[in-house]
């Protein structure tokens, strides 16, 4: 049912017909589109959809009021459904509102969105999610562990407190038993701040590690009891599981868009031409930027062009130079990469052998972090000065850079935990000491603690560097830059914020957490006190310290980058965790799982004590007999999916080729009206022969366009 | 200025409500705003016009290299002056609003790119149109070159029935393949 002609979209006939209408009414927005002479039951019809169709429809407001206004004549008295229907929106659009304003740090980001546009914004809503999911993870632990553990370490103990039953015969095991964690009674001030930093001292037999948690089982009565291990176990499973999902969620909205518009790389230059100013934008500084940064980007574009052109034809000797260079700087990349995880290997067990009061101490306790982080300023440095051997178009150089940064970043960390880990099961084949625990008890009397303490660390420390950096370089560069009218020094310049590294920063901090998160079960709210802080400070850098980038980073495409970097991250952490699980002996001394076999056991144990009911289920779940069905049950849902996805790219290619057809047909028609006039009209108006033929050529051309577009063509009269 | 010209009829602000994509406090914000612009003598109605000079000093248009067509574009002057009255103005916004459609946001895109008002993207607004975005000064321009290589190739990828020109259906093509377009046709008071 056509209502208005004219809804959303012009059709050809429309912009044909607007073409003409420029030529003679004076204001082609006054040009009504609107029916009136339509039926009434039409209007019936689309009554409750009316209010939202006006409000899409793109005519003048006083246009849309005369309308609503015969509108509301038509339906006198609103009916029940339409006036809650009505009632309905206007709750949701004050939901909206409601849920606007408390959507957190909006107006901030709106303002960065203003200042550096799309690239820069997209990394604080990027530190926005993970705050969120930082503080809703913390939520989860408090909840199902902390609070919990708290209650019961208070709890007067004349209810029943059971500890686990000793699954395993630990006579002979004595030895593996001790853990002191506070040898000390009193201790200097000082002392306290190298523990806070460490995560020692009275840091360590507290809330926040591991090894405080206690192994109890809490019977109130019959209906309710709380075992703490089976319940931290499953709460960091569900946490990473959460996680997971959360990332998923957002990486599904995002590649949705992505994949819609069919990867970004065809169509850039309309794409960057008809989409790429920013509206936002405000005041001239961020104006001209925005130009310099179009400029810049279409310059480039262009010219890679050209390269590409001028690459194909390249001789095969030149090629062959060009890829030897470039094996042979891939081959020096790589031996810098592996020199730095090897510094990393090395730091790590030094650090853990050589243990010390002190402030030398708080140096080799952070030893393993200064080393990561090092590499991680100097390695991608050097690598960037290569990159500019390698003689890549832009645009690979960018993605290249960021793959060699994620691949250090993220392969650091495990290697550090590598060698943790070949530190605890005596895997160095150094130690003999693994014997009777079969876990290095000598060195890591509670090595799960030792481990979030480690992760600690290196949370600790980043968000450090993060400080330092702000305060001893972007800051003093700021000053200089400004103050200074020195030639070299302007060229220099303020320093730019660059996306990509600091995405990964955060990628790396938050890998670090769902690592630690097993051990140090308070590290999620340490992070999330950590990105506050981080977004504060670097909005305060970006506002006071930095000039935007010159080279622009594509805000959609990266988004995805940023979520399968951190799903990467994600993957890391959850093979430690796995891995841990399962494998390694927990400690005897410490923490809630201290006398099971591995910490997965206590999930066969709880197992058993469930009622048969439940049991024969989740037997049921884990059977063949349930696994194959659904197996073939998502082959099909894919199958399906596919067909889908297949249909509608056909259906779009139809499309397309639709359009094609009728451009033909409208340059043909316009050549047989160019005949006839010639045949028929000998003398021409002053005006010139094109404008009257345009305007014969919409006549005809509407009838033959109609038959593509449903509406029938009733406002014709108006013309 | 503010005692004579600030209240909105309860009404009036519905009726706004429901035929542009704002919210209320948005109304109530851009009419605050838009009584600022009304010398002191005029009242604000619904046909009190004011110079498209006096709605550039706006900081959200100010520096907008797009600025006077979108004043033309949503103008209903006669006159084509580019003069807005408050409900042009409340169009404005609302097009440019968060919630609005990609289908409105992409037509009045196409408008304002449309700089001779032809119905079509020809070669000449092509032109203005990349001016616009890369600054209109000596220093600033594209070469003449790349110009023609940047627009040729712009016809290549988006001009499907390969008739010289982009039109409205071809350009709405593009613009629905391209994701951040709704979040940066966006002007907030």
């Amino acid at each position: 049912m056509c209502y208005f002609e004219g809804q959303g979209y012009y059709s050809t006939e429309q912009s044909l017909r607007l073409r003409r209408l420029s030529s003679r009414v004076p204001n082609q927005n006054a040009a009504p589109h609107f029916d009136w002479g339509s039926s009434p039951e039409g209007g019936k019809d689309d009554g409750e959809e009316e209010p939202r169709n006006l409000r899409e429809l793109a005519m003048p407001l006083y246009m849309k009021k005369k309308v609503w206004q015969v509108q509301q004549m038509r339906i006198p008295v609103a009916s029940g459904r339409v006036r809650r229907s009505r009632a309905l929106r206007l709750f949701y659009a004050e939901a909206r509102n409601a849920l606007a304003m408390v959507t957190l740090w909006r107006r901030a980001i709106h303002k960065i969105g203003g200042h550096f546009g799309g690239g820069v914004q997209s990394y604080f809503v990027f530190l926005r999610f993970l705050v969120v999911l930082n503080f809703l993870s913390f939520l989860l632990i408090a909840g199902f562990v902390l609070i919990p553990s708290i209650v019961f370490h208070s709890l007067p103990f004349n209810t029943s407190i059971s500890h686990m039953p000793n699954t395993t015969n630990i006579t002979g095991l004595e030895q593996c038993m001790v853990y002191d964690p506070n040898p000390g009674a009193l201790t200097v001030f000082y002392i306290y701040f190298l523990d806070l930093l460490s995560g020692t001292g009275f840091m360590e037999y507290s809330y926040m590690f591991y090894g405080y948690y206690n192994n109890t089982m809490v019977v109130v009565d019959e209906s309710f009891s709380y075992n703490i291990p089976l319940a931290y176990l499953l709460t960091v499973s569900f946490y990473f599981l959460f996680c997971l999902f959360c990332i998923i969620v957002r990486m599904g909205g995002v590649a949705r868009v992505a994949v819609a518009t069919g990867g970004g790389a065809a169509g850039g230059y309309s794409m960057m031409v008809f989409t790429g100013w920013d509206y936002g934008l405000q005041g001239g500084c961020a104006t001209r930027l925005k130009q310099n940064n179009i400029r810049y980007q279409l310059q480039v574009d262009l010219e890679e062009e050209r390269l590409k052109l001028k690459a194909r034809s390249l001789t095969l000797l030149q090629t062959v130079g060009l890829y030897t260079l470039r094996g042979f700087l891939n081959l020096i990349v790589i031996a810098l990469i592996l020199g730095a995880f090897t510094a990393i290997a090395a730091a790590t067990t030094f650090s853990q052998k050589n243990q010390r009061d002190g402030i030398v101490g708080l140096l080799l306790e952070y030893l393993p972090s200064i080393v990561i982080t090092v590499s991680n300023f100097v390695v991608p440095f050097l690598c960037d000065l290569i990159a500019q051997l390698e003689n890549h178009n832009p645009s690979t150089t960018i993605i290249l850079a960021l793959l060699r940064a994620v691949f250090l970043r993220l392969v650091s960390l495990a290697v550090l935990l590598y060698t943790l880990w070949s530190n605890i099961t005596c895997e160095n084949g150094m130690d003999t000491g693994c014997e009777p625990c079969s876990y290095n008890y000598q060195q890591y009397q509670c090595w799960e603690t030792r481990i979030g303490q480690e992760m600690y660390k290196l949370t600790l420390f980043d968000f450090l560097t993060t400080i330092a950096v702000l305060i001893l370089l972007e800051f003093p560069r700021r000053m200089v830059v400004d103050n200074c009218s020195n030639k070299l020094i302007q060229w220099v310049g303020r320093q730019e914020f660059l996306v990509p590294p600091n995405v990964l920063g955060l990628v790396y901090a938050q890998t670090v957490v769902w690592t630690g998160a097993l051990f140090c079960p308070l590290l999620p709210l340490v992070n999330t006190i950590k990105f506050v802080i981080i977004f504060y400070c670097k909005k305060i850098t970006l506002f006071h310290n930095c000039r935007p980038a010159v080279k622009v980073f594509r805000s959609t495409s990266s988004n995805i980058v940023f979520f399968l970097v951190l799903l990467f991250g994600w993957i890391l952490a959850s093979t430690v965790l796995i891995y841990s699980m399962a494998e390694i002996h927990p400690s005897y001394g410490c923490g809630p799982f201290r006398f099971s076999s591995s910490m997965w056991s206590t999930i066969p144990e709880s197992f058993q004590n469930l009622p048969h009911t439940a049991q024969d289920f989740l037997t049921y779940i884990g059977s063949q007999a349930f696994s194959i069905p659904l197996f073939i049950f998502s082959c099909v849902l894919l199958c399906y999916v596919a067909a889908l996805a297949s249909v509608y790219g056909k259906s779009v290619a139809l499309l397309k080729a639709q359009l094609k057809l009728e451009g033909r047909d409208k340059q043909f028609l316009v050549k047989q009206i160019e005949e006839l006039q010639k045949k028929l009209k000998p003398k021409q108006d002053p005006m010139g022969p094109m404008a009257l033929s345009h305007d014969h050529v919409q006549a005809t051309c509407d009838p033959q366009d109609s038959y593509s577009s449903s509406p029938p063509l009733h406002s014709y009269a108006l013309d | 200025m503010g005692a004579t010209a600030s209240q909105l009829p309860k009404d009036l602000l519905s009726e706004y409500q429901e035929l542009t994509f704002l919210t209320k406090q948005e109304i109530l914000l851009a009419h605050k705003r838009f009584t600022e612009l009304v010398t002191r003598e005029g009242r604000t109605s619904a046909v009190t016009r004011v110079p498209m000079e006096k709605i550039l000093t706006l900081p959200e248009l100010k520096s907008n290299p797009f600025r006077k067509r979108i004043c033309h574009v949503f103008s209903t002057s006669e006159l084509k002056d580019g003069s807005l009255t408050f409900e042009d103005f409340l169009d404005l916004l609302s097009a440019f609003s968060d919630s609005a459609t990609l289908e409105i946001k992409s037509h009045y895109a196409f408008r304002i790119f449309d700089f001779d008002d032809d119905g079509t993207l020809d070669q000449g607004d092509l032109e203005k149109l990349v001016n616009c975005l890369t600054g209109d000064t000596e220093d600033t321009r594209l070469t003449t070159e790349e110009m023609r290589q940047l627009i040729s190739n712009i016809l290549e990828e988006s001009d499907i029935d390969k008739d010289g020109t982009v039109n409205l259906s071809e350009f709405q093509h593009v613009i629905s393949r391209s994701p951040d377009f709704v979040s940066s046709f966006k002007i907030v008071l």
